[in-house]
């Protein structure tokens, strides 16, 4: 069974507006299409929006793509065209001005629990105005996704880093005084 | 007398720092939570909709070397 199956299995006919999506228990995470080949050790699809807003985030990003890459190479990378990407943002105005956006689809959460509940993460990268910021967001985030790529439950690894070290604050904190440093 | 007005002064300036930084640190955690944040049941819609552009074929594994 696919992916899209696992999610449509126990998908309502009517409108998909606040739809829960829960698939079947026995469904398996599938072999993911990657570069031509099956890899089945995907945990992760990460997709970056970007309508291309001339921000230091979407400069970072650029430079650092090929690193990042590199980095996730286990993980397919869907980078939305600007066309797409202005167009997702029309349907969803609310994200207008936070791009480039980093959605991680958690494959094993998803196959597991649909969309209804935790399914992965999402990095705003356009919300931090100084490339420093925005370089430190983005290798929290590579750190991220290497140190917890075979966790098995990532949503408590989430939960539990953010109470534990004051996820909220401690990297916001040491993203401005590191920031600081390296601007100074 | 003296003692008292110093001692109320000191504490209102003791309550404020206290409020400020609860109110510093409340402000940075929902800073973070914009930037970061977990997909939920609220995401469903956009996940979706990413994740049928893939089955689809719509969307293909970046195989580039730099973004364009």
């Amino acid at each position: 069974m696919t992916v899209r199956a696992a999610r449509r299995s126990a998908k309502p006919s009517e409108s998909r507006e606040h739809v829960a999506i829960q698939p079947p228990p026995e469904t398996q995470l599938p072999a993911i299409q990657q570069n031509g080949e099956r890899s089945a050790a995907a945990r992760f699809r990460i997709f970056i929006v970007d309508s291309g807003w001339n921000s230091a985030a979407r400069r970072v990003l650029h430079e650092n793509f090929a690193l990042i890459r590199d980095l996730q190479k286990d993980d397919p990378i869907y980078v939305l065209s600007r066309e797409k990407s202005v167009d997702f943002m029309r349907r969803h105005g609310s994200r207008i001005g936070r791009d480039p956006i980093i959605a991680v689809h958690d494959m094993q959460a998803l196959i597991k629990g649909g969309t209804s509940g935790f399914h992965g993460f999402r990095l705003s990268l356009g919300l931090l105005r100084t490339p420093e910021q925005a370089l430190m967001g983005l290798q929290a985030f590579a750190r991220f996704l290497v140190e917890h790529r075979h966790s098995s439950d990532l949503e408590a690894d989430i939960r539990t880093r953010l109470r534990r070290e004051g996820f909220a604050g401690a990297i916001e904190i040491a993203m401005h005084h590191e920031a600081r440093e390296i601007g100074e | 007398m003296f003692d008292r007005v110093t001692e109320v002064i000191s504490l209102v300036l003791g309550a404020l720092a206290i409020g400020y930084l609860v109110y510093e640190i409340d402000r940075r955690q929902r800073k973070l939570h914009d930037i970061w944040d977990v997909l939920d049941g609220e995401d469903a819609l956009i996940t979706d909709s990413l994740e049928d552009m893939v089955e689809s074929g719509e969307l293909r594994p970046f195989a580039g070397a730099a973004l364009a």
